[in-house]
């Protein structure tokens, strides 16, 4: 029996019988850990209520044009609200709008542009999920592997990885970011005039890559500490004795063990990355006029928090909510993947 | 023993010096045009450039660059630019064509506000973060253990920059509850009131992990067998809770706080900038708004060094902790 699942295997064994030891004659229909991470995960409150906001917000981000469009038409301007548009007409010398909530705008319009703000909300959830899940994904990737490579190989190989590690952790990130990202922005903007448009584009992609480069070695470390131990371990001697080609070692022997970590750490990533996100543009070296970002608006409508809180607070609950949901969501499928946590 | 920190050692050089190639290669071959990059204006006349070349060799080759700015972190160097000579003393940092002050002096008058605000912070998330995770895992299962683990979820959930500006908007600036931040110079006391806040922010903030971490460490160690073996021999509960379960739980969290201190910079970084403390976080935002380059770069390598330096100072104190390792 394989040693390092014991855990999982017992807790298996226990509820129904276990499909990861093929070798005992047992027919009763077996779960593999996933499975029942899973059915543990159907049975928590906290997650399902996540879940939901989650899906909100999701919804939100991919409906965005038509939530907006049902918002009444104008009587000052004669059209209906958009993302972009900006109507100075609707705000006053001081630039603090004259209408206030209504029918046309369910969050009032922006001080200074005249913006409607449901629009701005609205499509403010789609960088912040679009950044948080792409940017998890990939840097899960790298961490992965880099673990995977350092662990297993050890000797010069680690020795690199482990020191890439340290230099990229060592490093104060984000300063560095908020330093590369204008200047790589400069860089690949240097051909020619670009629009407002462009630019925000560009400044998008450039996001996530630099989110990505910094943000794998969390993963990596974990993974290859694990490996570390794992291929110590009785079975995966075993495995090397008999002769067990060093690919399936690593993807049938010991990656399995690591899918847990792998998924917590992953759902995990997703708030941090979408908080960075917001951070960076709040401070200003995130994303760019025109794209909506909720971490843009509190920056703007700090200033006016007290006047206008219609325009700090729509921005301060999605933000705060979808990463409290994604968190905690994150929490629980740790929890569930966790056999010594048992409820 | 001296190997392991001798070869601690040489890696932590090494990463600090990985440190300084690389950010000279962002900052002095990243932008196409890095003098034009530092000028102050956007649209810069000729003799300012030239001035600006001038003063850091910026016509020479990169390597010559380099080793004109390595050499000033030993020696110091001095710039002249627009007819002034400023003298830059060992470790020379840079010279800001925005402010025509040294980049160490830009800094290094800052750097004692970072600290207190850091430092004020870790007292109060070392503290809060370890007592509670303590409690929670001796009290485990209980509503007291339920209530302080849902409550650090949600703190620690939150993005930071969030809960830290509304502190600063609400309690500070509308309701005046705790005072703003004021220099200094403005008398200690003061001084020491208006960090109240920020240092409250971040510390409970981050104490926040430090309660799951302890918490969740602590009752790991409790379910080994040698702390049953303890109990079944009859050593008194709180010698087992902090003789033999609380160091060995310790070690893990040490870890992780050598790992924090670059978290902690980020979170001193937004608290500054959203308190208006004047450290040197605020300072290279405010550098950034400027594109003044070499005070971002030099924001860049105290960091570096700040973090490489904890480290050090944490795996070091690790191995006394942990002797398994050293032998590794």
């Amino acid at each position: 029996m394989p040693e390092p699942s014991a855990g999982t295997l017992i807790e298996v064994s226990e509820e129904t019988a276990s499909t990861t030891a093929p070798e005992t004659k047992d027919v009763r229909t077996g779960r593999s850990p996933g499975q029942v991470a899973w059915a543990r995960l159907k049975q928590d409150k906290v997650a399902i209520v996540c879940s939901v906001i989650i899906l909100f917000f999701l919804l939100v981000a991919i409906f965005a044009p038509l939530l907006v469009s049902l918002e009444a038409v104008d009587p000052i301007t004669g059209a209906k609200a958009d993302v972009g548009t900006v109507h100075t007409e609707l705000v006053d010398f001081n630039g603090l709008p004259t209408v206030g909530p209504s029918s046309a705008h369910w969050l009032g319009v922006e001080p200074r542009l005249g913006r409607d703000l449901f629009a701005r909300w609205a499509y403010g959830a789609r960088p912040s999920l679009i950044i948080g899940f792409v940017a998890a994904f990939a840097s899960t990737l790298i961490g992965v592997t880099l673990g995977l490579i350092g662990g297993y190989l050890g000797g010069a190989s680690d020795k690199f990885i482990s020191w890439v590690i340290d230099f990229f952790l060592s490093l104060p990130i984000l300063l560095l970011v908020i330093a590369i990202i204008p200047i790589m922005q400069k860089r690949i903007a240097a051909g020619g005039d670009l629009t407002a448009e462009e630019t925000s584009t560009i400044r998008f992609v450039v996001l996530i890559v630099i989110l990505v480069v910094f943000g794998w070695m969390g993963l990596a470390r974990l993974v290859r500490g694990e490996v570390k131990s794992l291929r110590e371990r009785e079975f995966v001697q075993a495995a090397r004795a008999i002769g067990v080609p060093t690919r399936s070692i690593l993807f049938r022997e010991i990656l399995p063990n690591l899918v847990g970590p792998i998924i917590v750490s992953a759902s995990i990533a997703v708030p941090a990355y979408i908080t960075y996100e917001a951070t960076l543009s709040y401070l200003g070296a995130g994303l760019v006029e025109p794209t909506a970002s909720w971490g843009r608006t509190i920056a703007d409508a700090q200033n006016l928090f007290a006047t206008y809180p219609l325009w700090l607070w729509p921005s301060v609950i999605g933000l705060s909510l979808l990463v409290l949901a994604l968190s905690l969501l994150g929490d629980s499928i740790r929890d569930a993947f966790d056999p010594t946590s048992r409820r | 023993m001296l190997t392991y920190i001798l070869r601690r050692m040489a890696l932590a050089l090494s990463v600090i010096l990985a440190t300084l190639v690389s950010s000279f290669l962002l900052f002095f071959a990243g932008p196409s045009d890095p003098a034009q990059a530092m000028c102050p204006e956007t649209r810069c006349n000729p003799a300012r450039l030239e001035a600006i070349t001038k003063s850091i060799g910026l016509d020479k080759p990169l390597t010559e660059q380099f080793f004109a700015y390595f050499k000033g972190l030993f020696v110091g160097r001095d710039f002249v630019y627009a007819g002034d000579t400023v003298h830059c003393g060992a470790p020379c940092l840079g010279f800001s064509f925005v402010t025509r002050r040294s980049v160490n002096e830009e800094l290094f008058t800052r750097f004692p506000n970072t600290v207190v605000l850091a430092l004020m912070a870790a007292v109060v998330f070392v503290t809060v973060g370890v007592t509670l995770g303590i409690l929670a895992a001796v009290r485990r299962g209980s509503a007291a253990d339920r209530g302080l683990v849902g409550s650090s979820q949600v703190l620690g959930s939150i993005p930071y920059y969030v809960l830290a500006l509304l502190v600063a908007l609400y309690p500070v600036i509308l309701w005046n509850i705790l005072p703003q931040y004021s220099s200094i110079s403005a008398g200690v006391g003061p001084y020491f009131m208006g960090m109240l806040a920020p240092a409250l922010i971040l510390g409970l903030v981050t104490s926040a992990s430090y309660v799951r971490y302890t918490r969740n460490s602590m009752i790991e160690t409790l379910s080994m067998d040698y702390i049953r073996t303890a109990r079944s021999k009859g050593i008194n509960e709180r010698v087992v809770l902090f003789k033999h379960g609380f160091r060995a739980a310790m070690s893990p969290i040490a870890t992780i706080l050598g790992l924090d201190i670059a978290a902690l910079l980020t979170g001193t970084l937004i608290t500054e900038q959203i308190f208006g403390v004047d450290g040197i976080g605020r300072r290279g935002l405010a550098a950034l708004k400027s594109f003044d380059l070499p005070v971002i770069m030099g924001t860049v390598l105290i960091g570096a060094v700040v973090v490489v330096i904890m480290n050090l100072v944490v795996d070091i104190a690790y191995s006394f902790i942990d002797p398994r390792v050293r032998l590794s």
